[in-house]
Formats: C-alpha cells, sequence, structure tokens
C-alpha cells in the first residue's frame, strides 16, 4: 500500500509541477491569454477544477469513510491484547496471537504520549496506534500472514525513544503448551 | 484600486530578515548534521541528537514565522501607518524568547521536541531538569506575546482603515456591493485572515504552554493528556501554516511589480482567504488521527478539511498565479524564480499532506519519514523560498534587476538540493522509516546518506542567496 501512496503523490505533484513548469515557459508568450481581466476562460477553467476537486473530493471521501478505519468488529472470535508503553519499553501480555482472526490492541501509557507501530517482518509498517496518559486506545487488525513482527515507538518519547522495541508472534493455530 | 500610500519600514525589515536569514542557515547545518547521523557518515550521541532536533524545529519554525511577520509587516505597513515601535518590541521580545529556548537546549539539555507534547517536558526520563522545560515553555510564550502584540497593532490598524474585519476580508466584493477595484488589496485580506486565526492560535497554544508550566512546579495541577494534545495541534498548525500564509503577501505585492499587472482582490480571491480562515483552524485534528479516542466525527472533520484546504490553494492562489505569469512578460532575476518557486513548492507539497490527512493512508504512514517529507517541501521550497525571494527583492530594484549566473547558479543549486533532500524523506516514508529516532537501522541509511548530500546542495544555495543580501544591504538603498 505504501507504495501506491507514493507512486500515486508523486504522479499528481509532477501534474501540479507540470502546471507551474509551462505557466513559466509561457511567460515570455506575446500571447495575451493569461489576462485573467480581459478573457473569461481562465475563469471558466478555474470554475471546472473547484467542481472537478469537489467532485473527486466527495468520491474520495464515501470510498475511504465507508468503513470508518477505527472500526472495532466487537467480534466474539477477538483476541485482545493489552499493550503499555512506558519509557523506554513496551509490555504485552501476549506473546503470541492468532492468524486470521481479529485481535484488538488496547493501548496505554504510564507516563508520556508514545505510539505503538506494528511492522511486519520486512520491515513495513502494518498499522498503529498513539498511546495517551489516561487513556486506552483500541486498534483492531486482523494479521493474515505468520511470522515475528516487531513493536516500536513512532511518538518521540525522550532519549531512548528508538530503542522501544519488542516483538510477539502471529501462529496459525495456538500451541498447547502442556503437550 | 488602493494604492500603497506609505514608506515601509526598510531597515527594521532589513535587520529583521538577516536575523531570520543567519537562523534559516544555521538550522539548515543542524539538519544537515541530523541526517549525516542518521546515515552514520558522523556519531552523534542519542541525547545532543534529540536536542539538535528540538533546536532545529523551534529555529525553524521561528526562523520562518519571523520572515513571515517581516514580510507582512512590511507589505502591510505601505497601505496603513503602523507604529514602528511595535514591532521592536516583538522583535525584543522574539530575541528573549530564543535566548531562553536556546538556553533551554544547550545548558539544561532540553530535548522534548518544539511540540512540548505534554507531559514529556515534565517527565524526560532523567535526561533534563524542571528548570530546562519551564525555560523553554517560557521561550516560547515570550515569542508568542510578541506575536500577538504585532497582530494586535497590524489588527486594529486594518480595521479601521478598511471599514472592519469585513471590510479588511473584502465581504462587500463578495457580496457584489463593491467592485474589485476598490477592494483592499490581496496583502490586506491575506494579512487580516492570518491575524485572525494566528491570534486565536497562539491565545490556545498560551493557554496550555501555562498550564504546562505550572503543571512542572505543581504536579497536582494535572492536565488532561488529550486536551493538551488537542491544544498543542491546534497551536501548532495555525502557527507554522501562519508563516506561509504571511509569506505569500510577498507574491501577492512583488510579482506585479515585475510584470506591471496589478493582483485585484477579486470576488473568488475573497471567498478563498474567508475558506482558508475557517479551514486552517478546522483541519488540526488531521493531527490527532491515531488517537482513536477522539470522537469518530472529528477524525471525519479533519480528513475532510484536510482535504478542502487544498482547494483554495490550487485552484485560486496557485491557479491565479499560473494565469498570471502566461504572457506576463515577467522579468525573471532571483526575486521573481525565488517567489514563483515558493508557490511550487507550496502548492506540490500540499499534495502529500493531504493524502497522508486520509485516516487509513495516516494509519502506515503517520510519525513515518513521510510527515517530515511533505512538510519540508513546503517549508522548504515554499515559505523559506518566499523568504528568501523576499531578501532578494529587498536588495534590488524590480525593473532594473539582472538574472546574473551566480544567482541562476545559487537557484539551481537550492531547487536541485531541495527536490532530492525532501524526495529521500517520502522514500523513506513509504518504507517506514520512524520520524525522529536518532539511530537508524542499516537498511534505512542509503536514503539517509542521499539526503546528506542533497542537504548540503540547499546549504550552499542559500549561502550564496544569504551573502547576496548582506553585500546587497551594504550597498543598495531602494528609493
Amino acid at each position: 500500500m505504501q507504495l501506491y501512496v507514493l507512486a500515486l503523490s508523486l504522479s499528481l505533484m509532477g501534474f501540479v509541477s507540470l502546471f507551474f513548469i509551462s505557466a513559466v515557459l509561457a511567460s515570455r508568450s506575446v500571447d495575451a491569454s493569461g489576462s485573467e481581466s480581459v478573457s473569461p476562460s481562465p475563469e471558466v477553467r478555474r470554475k471546472k477544477y473547484i467542481w472537478a476537486m469537489f467532485f473527486i473530493g466527495i468520491i474520495v471521501t464515501f470510498a475511504s469513510l465507508w468503513r470508518y478505519p477505527h472500526t472495532i468488529s466487537n467480534s466474539t472470535q477477538a483476541q485482545a491484547i493489552n499493550v503499555t508503553g512506558a519509557q523506554w519499553y513496551w509490555e504485552i501480555d501476549k506473546e503470541e496471537v492468532l492468524l486470521n482472526k481479529p485481535v484488538v490492541f488496547n493501548v496505554h501509557t504510564t507516563d508520556v504520549n508514545h505510539g505503538m507501530g506494528v511492522l511486519n517482518s520486512d520491515g513495513k509498517l502494518m498499522f498503529q496506534t498513539q498511546a495517551m496518559p489516561g487513556y486506552v486506545n483500541k486498534v483492531e487488525h486482523v494479521f493474515t500472514k505468520p511470522g515475528e513482527y516487531k513493536v516500536i515507538c513512532l511518538e518521540f518519547c525522550g532519549v531512548s525513544h528508538h530503542d522501544m522495541i519488542t516483538e510477539f508472534q502471529v501462529v496459525a493455530k495456538k500451541e498447547n503448551k502442556n503437550d | 484600486m488602493i494604492k500603497p500610500s506609505h514608506e515601509p519600514h526598510s531597515n527594521l525589515i532589513k535587520f529583521t530578515m538577516l536575523l531570520a536569514g543567519a537562523v534559516l542557515l544555521l538550522m539548515m547545518i543542524i539538519g544537515l548534521l541530523m541526517r549525516a547521523a542518521q546515515g552514520d557518515l558522523i556519531e552523534i550521541d542519542a541525547a545532543i541528537f534529540y536536542q539538535l532536533m528540538t533546536a532545529h524545529g523551534a529555529g525553524m519554525v521561528g526562523a520562518a514565522s519571523l520572515t513571515g511577520a517581516a514580510i507582512m509587516w512590511y507589505f502591510v505597513s505601505r497601505y496603513v501607518h503602523l507604529v514602528q515601535e511595535v514591532f521592536v518590541v516583538f522583535l525584543t521580545l522574539f530575541l528573549f524568547g530564543v535566548l531562553f529556548i536556546l538556553g533551554s537546549i544547550s545548558l539544561g539539555q532540553f530535548g522534548a521536541g518544539w511540540t512540548f507534547l505534554f507531559p514529556l517536558p515534565a517527565i524526560s526520563g532523567g535526561a533534563w531538569e524542571t528548570g530546562a522545560a519551564a525555560a523553554f515553555i517560557i521561550g516560547l510564550i515570550l515569542i508568542g506575546v510578541g506575536f500577538l502584540l504585532m497582530n494586535l497593532e497590524i489588527g486594529r490598524k486594518l480595521i479601521s482603515t478598511f471599514d472592519g474585519i469585513g471590510g479588511a476580508l473584502a465581504w462587500p466584493v463578495i457580496s457584489g456591493k463593491v467592485a474589485p477595484d476598490d477592494a483592499p488589496p490581496p496583502a490586506i485580506v491575506a494579512s487580516m485572515a492570518t491575524i485572525i486565526f494566528n491570534t486565536i492560535g497562539i491565545v490556545v497554544g498560551a493557554a496550555v504552554l501555562v498550564s504546562s508550566l505550572i503543571n512542572l512546579y505543581v504536579p497536582s495541577f494535572e492536565v488532561d493528556a488529550l486536551l493538551a494534545k488537542n491544544m498543542i495541534y491546534f497551536f501548532g498548525h495555525v502557527f507554522i501554516n501562519a508563516t506561509i500564509y504571511m509569506a505569500v503577501v510577498a507574491v501577492y505585492e512583488i510579482i506585479p511589480e515585475y510584470t506591471g499587472k496589478p493582483w485585484k482582490t477579486s470576488r473568488i480571491f475573497a471567498i478563498a482567504w474567508s475558506a482558508i480562515l475557517l479551514f486552517v483552524m478546522a483541519v488540526y485534528p488531521h493531527h490527532l488521527l491515531q488517537d482513536t479516542v477522539m470522537p469518530a466525527w472529528a477524525l471525519i472533520m479533519g480528513q475532510i478539511v484536510s482535504y478542502l484546504s487544498g482547494i483554495p490553494l490550487l485552484t485560486v492562489t496557485a491557479f491565479s498565479l499560473c494565469v498570471y505569469l502566461r504572457g506576463s512578460n515577467i522579468k525573471w532575476d532571483l526575486a521573481s524564480a525565488l517567489l514563483v518557486l515558493g508557490v511550487a513548492g507550496w502548492s506540490v507539497g500540499v499534495v502529500p499532506a493531504i493524502i497522508d490527512g486520509m485516516i487509513s493512508v495516516n494509519k502506515i504512514m503517520h510519525n513515518t519519514q513521510w510527515v517530515p517529507g511533505h512538510f519540508h517541501i513546503y517549508l522548504l521550497l515554499g515559505e523559506v523560498a518566499m523568504s528568501f525571494g523576499f531578501m532578494a527583492y529587498l536588495i534590488k530594484e524590480a525593473k532594473s534587476s539582472e538574472f546574473q549566473m551566480i544567482d541562476k547558479t545559487a537557484f539551481g543549486v537550492y531547487l536541485a538540493g531541495g527536490i532530492g533532500f525532501t524526495l529521500m524523506f517520502l522514500v523513506s516514508g513509504a518504507m517506514s522509516v520512524p520520524r525522529r529516532w536518532a539511530v537508524h537501522a542499516e537498511e534505512w541509511m542509503l536514503q539517509d546518506r542521499i539526503a546528506t548530500a542533497f542537504a548540503l546542495l540547499v546549504i550552499v544555495g542559500a549561502l550564496i542567496f544569504v551573502a547576496r543580501y548582506i553585500i546587497g544591504i551594504a550597498t543598495y538603498r531602494r528609493t
């Protein structure tokens, strides 16, 4: 997903840049179409751009918020994990979670703000939420690949902020410890 | 159209821009050191790194706000009589604030970041003492008080001269009662809107700063962390945006001198600035999209307003400038090139910002290097470019100016450096590299090292801009 975001951003940034480059190149042109006061066409084009941005905005808003991204499903199958941030370590009350079943992370802190970010084994950020004094932030995720996942801190919290790293496992089937 | 009728406070503003230019250069060097340390090219202790990060953030926001304030004061003072002593008091308070902040960092080892996120200043884990945190907070309050005084002086003069707040915001043009020819100039409309939201932002910021200060010494005076976070990001967002909105006044005022065509307050321009006034204040929840205890409506509003904020920028300011430039026969020199670059950089930088303002994207991009990626684009290639453009304008006459080879080289080096430097942030963000980490993993260091090289180019360009400015103010007197 991150690479799609990068590609989309760079494309749109290039598109905006082209407007400026073409305007700069046309600044020496003797064509008087740039005179906003004498030609109605720039205003017509402006209105089109405004309506286009509104239209695209409505579509993107509905598409991206149709299901609220922070929804907690309240599924009876959900596994709950309590995550506590503190300067400068994480405490997680489960070392393993099950594959393909929703996991609800209850994230809080004992001191300052922290940010719980979960990275997969490729180092890609899967999701995150903040840990805030006096509050419990909840975030739900369904892991679709087994393996080791890292928890890092994504909110600056002091001199060892970058050392706040821990791990947990996503397993296909819960192991019976008595076996 | 209302024409400038007063002499601006040139010497005071030239001195202010000299100070700001020097601070910008120094902060760029600190930024270079941080990227080099992340790339393992040099070794910096983590505690020192975070102190440098705090200095870089506070210094850059401070320098940008100082240049924005100087630009707004300079051009507004051409239309209304402003009491020069107020700006002197503002500058004095600003410098005292800087002294407190520098002291807290260099002597007190304060390193909580410029955003002073509650309760980090009070809970340092042994890295700094309460006094250092207090000095930092007092420094910010002094700067805020200075800004309030300056805003009140400009605000009261605009209100009395242009028939109230609505008059200065050109609302009669929106309603059709006044023709664009008789409207306040764009510089006045932009300044009035900026003063309103920046004053509200600073008052909110002062409230949370004073609360944090009391909490340092009276821990039983508890501040709700969620409320504090909302207030800090409201203030922070409004304040940093105000720097750009103040600086764009230079574009409205200077570019017409290069083209001979007036930039008028049209109806769409007036509507856009009233929309900006609301959007800048309503958008701040996009900084809290990962605080799931926030009401859903607030986060949804943050996403929607984040998108809406791009419309007046792209379809009014950017579009108008592009239309205005076409066939304008504009005389290109360092000032005009940097001012146009400033609007372009601002417009381009808003794209990754809007995309990050979507909750679902923010979930995987927030607080990665994507964030410094987008804000460095619209500051380094936006606000700061406009400020350097204003500095170049202050030392040359638009009609007789030439785009000399040294200026072209500096511009090209700065632009290439800025593009490469910011692109590395975006690429790192897409690779999930966290922001604000003193120590980077081996696999992240390639971008850090490339960014370091590009940062060096930026500094070379900026050094030439500032050097040319120093030579210019010694030899040129604007008539």
